[in-house]
């Protein structure tokens, strides 16, 4: 077993590596072979491949020595208008030595960018056109101010399907030499649904057990990353303490680290898994698709999902007079 | 005897003044300028938010350095007449009886309106001919009206102490007065103050009446003691409101601000409308109110205000249609922003790591220390070889591994084998 995050270490390395996402790395793999580049943004859930893409355009364009032409940098980290100003402007206006005159700037977690950044951004990707090219990756593409959007080719992540991921998980369990059983990989699916980068960390943190990989043993991983879980939530608005449910809520979001378009999902599946009525699902899920949306335009994850609790348990209390 | 903590704990050196360690170097370098003749600036402009020192460290050294200050404010010079009368104060740098002197004219912003004009070109006259060190202080140092006055000026900015600085005052406080804070509790007194010490210090006596020890409960409940009943009010307007009107017109009475109003209420609701059909419908209101707030954020149009008032006030006091007015229960304080202060220390720890991740994974801090943390926490409480192996690559510190690792034993074993 090595000892790095597997996550980095499995990460691919070239376009060609890229397990999914075909059709994407297809368009990404001819730019690379017309050694030209448009601003892109790549939009998609987390874990799907969207740094990898980048980084690996990057390798295929450049080479090996790609590190000198690329830049990488979190908007989360540093999101300011400063960091616009300065960072982003002095990388990007000098230009690259070499056969291709730009080099690549890659915004990561550009949907977490004030708009004031995202102006001074728009500003600059139009200047600095000839010696650098905007890569933005985002989760919510329409977190990014229309102006941008408009001068970036936009590539849709989607989350992996269960063969892929199986597919990329048996080949670590193959090099770590890891007895991984079915079960288990059904159980990484059911927790981690497409989401590679977390599957890959589920897998490590499970195998530094040092047993064989089964699904209790995922389950239990995935407990403790994520101790209170969305169905017991549910259950606890089922029978009508909100309060305790909001306290759930809040642990998931604050310390855990759970993120709410996560939640919303697992919500939505487990409304139609669960026995009620059959008119409360429909009328749930319009519920539960307001409020996603309401996510992605920015609002605030604990308010807008205990809204959601508030309604799960009127319906729990309808479903107790009904019986 | 009572005495206002402010005054009866005033740092008497500049030793003790809290925080602002430049300013004040730079303010000692111009005073001791003097020693060899005027100085090309002859005033010291002193500027920064209420409560962090500046006038007390003006009286520190005068009293470090044996001066004699004369201190004016804004009510003794609000006319040129007035001004000029003060002038020949500033006119030596001896007093009449051989010490030093130095002028200190404070709280300029009250300075106001066309009246007080005449006032400020006063200031400026004196300020070109002084003879000795004349000390202004205002919080605005930028506001149009000294525009003029400023290029006569050596400008101090005065900055909001560090929260760690504020609690070693009021800890020294709490040892001189004989009583005994926790440390959280204390520091919860600290940054609620937000820099401002002297409401600190206010709030810490306030709260100490009469006790010889104060724990966090303590605070956090009567840390809004004077505010309590006035949000209690506030929260029982809205929620048990009758009319729209009547609901919206308690945020005038709230003296905090609407996102605070806002955690109050979202906090207290569930408690207060226990039909399961009002609490959804009150929930809602707020979070469409929540909306708002975001449609603020990114047009940053702020006149939609009026509709996330509408929204947490009136769609909150609508929603009550079958909760009936009972009996008491006790308002909470808000629980997101007690989260907040209380973990502070844990979140800088998280993100420090997630920096180490960052380094290594591509992924913002943030989000390594959300989403690759809690594996790392499993890694190392079951597998010492892997921790051993990640801390290395990762790069972590002692006191990281400490944290991931959760148990000091666990940490020893391996950072032992870290050699």
């Amino acid at each position: 077993m090595s000892f790095e995050m597997w996550a980095e270490k499995y990460r691919p390395k070239t376009l060609g590596d890229m397990v999914n996402q075909k059709e994407i790395v297809e368009r990404l793999k001819s730019f690379a072979r017309s050694r030209n580049v448009p601003h892109c943004i790549f939009a998609g859930p987390p874990g799907t491949g969207k740094t990898t893409a980048a980084l690996c355009l990057a390798r295929d364009l450049y080479g090996d020595a790609y590190r000198g032409h690329i830049m990488e940098l979190n908007a989360s980290d540093a999101r300011g208008i400063n960091v616009v100003r300065e960072t982003v402007k002095t990388f990007a206006r000098v230009r690259s030595i070499g056969e291709i005159p730009f080099k690549i700037m890659v915004l990561d977690e550009a949907d977490n960018m004030t708009s004031d950044a995202q102006q001074a951004l728009r500003r600059t990707m139009e200047r600095y056109t000839e010696t650098c090219r905007f890569i933005l990756i985002a989760n919510y593409s329409g977190k990014i101010i229309e102006p941008i959007q408009s001068r970036c080719a936009p590539f849709r992540f989607t989350y992996l399907p269960r063969e892929e991921q199986d597919r990329y998980l048996r080949l670590i369990a193959e090099k770590e030499e890891l007895s991984l059983l079915d079960e288990g990989l059904d159980a990484v699916f059911e927790v981690c649904s497409g989401d590679l980068r977390r599957a890959i960390n589920n897998l490590q943190a499970a195998a530094s057990l040092n047993k064989p990989i089964d699904a209790k043993v995922i389950y239990s991983i995935a407990g403790r990353a994520n101790p209170a879980d969305v169905r017991k939530m549910i259950e606890t608005t089922m029978n009508g303490n909100f309060l305790e449910a909001r306290k759930q809520l809040r642990d998931m979001i604050r310390k855990y680290g759970v993120a709410g378009s996560d939640i919303i999902r697992q919500i939505h599946t487990e409304i139609f898994r669960g026995n009620l009525p059959e008119q409360w699902k429909i009328k749930l899920a319009d519920v539960v698709g307001e409020i996603d949306y309401r996510l992605v335009e920015g609002a605030d994850e604990e308010v807008q999902l205990s809204a959601l609790l508030a309604r799960l348990v009127e319906a729990g209390y309808e479903l107790g007079k009904a019986k | 005897m009572y005495a206002a903590w402010v005054y009866k704990h005033k740092p008497k050196s500049l030793k003790r003044v809290v925080g602002n360690r430049e300013a004040i170097q730079k303010f000692v370098d111009w005073v001791k300028s003097w020693e060899k003749g005027v100085p090309k600036k002859r005033v010291a402009f002193l500027y920064g938010p209420p409560g962090i020192g500046k006038t007390v460290t003006v009286e520190a050294l005068a009293n470090d350095f044996h001066m004699e200050l004369v201190e004016k404010n804004a009510s003794d010079y609000r006319t040129e007449e007035a001004v000029k009368r003060f002038a020949g104060l500033a006119s030596q740098y001896g007093s009449l009886f051989g010490g030093k002197r130095i002028v200190l004219l404070d709280e300029l912003d009250g300075l106001t309106g066309t009246a007080d004009r005449g006032g400020v070109r006063a200031i400026t006259e004196i300020v070109k001919t002084a003879q000795c060190p004349v000390v202004l202080i205002a919080n605005n140092a930028y506001n149009p009206r000294f525009s003029n006055l400023r290029k006569y000026c050596l400008l101090i900015e005065f900055k909001k102490p560090p929260t760690s600085e504020v609690m070693k005052h009021l800890n020294r406080i709490c040892l001189r007065e004989a009583i005994q804070v926790d440390e959280d509790a204390l520091k919860f007194i600290a940054q609620r103050s937000v820099g401002d010490v002297r409401s600190a210090v206010n709030d810490l006596q306030a709260l100490t009446q009469g006790k010889k020890r104060i724990t966090y409960e303590d605070v956090s409940w009567l840390g809004y003691r004077d505010r309590q009943e006035k949000i209690f009010t506030v929260l029982k307007m809205i929620i048990y409101g009758k009319t729209c009107v009547g609901a919206k017109r308690a945020v005038d009475m709230a003296d905090v601000d609407i996102d605070m109003l806002f955690e109050w209420i979202y906090e207290n609701v569930p408690a207060h409308l226990t039909d399961p059909h009002d609490l959804a419908r009150a929930v809602d209101a707020l979070s469409i109110a929540d909306v708002y707030r975001g449609r603020i954020r990114s047009t940053q149009n702020w006149s939609f205000t009026r509709y996330v008032i509408d929204y947490m006030t009136a769609g909150v006091a609508m929603a009550r249609q079958n909760t009936k007015v009972h009996g008491w229960i006790p308002f909470k304080f808000p629980g997101r922003i007690r989260m907040l202060s209380r973990s502070k220390a844990e979140r800088a720890m998280q993100l420090k790591i997630g920096h180490k991740i960052k380094r290594k994974c591509h992924i913002s801090a943030v989000r390594a220390s959300k989403e690759v943390l809690p594996y790392l926490r499993i890694i190392f409480k079951n597998n010492v070889d892997m921790a051993v192996g990640l801390a290395k690559w990762l790069d972590l510190e002692p006191e990281m591994i400490e944290y991931v690792a959760g148990t000091k034993k666990k940490a020893g074993a391996i950072t032992q084998l870290l050699g």
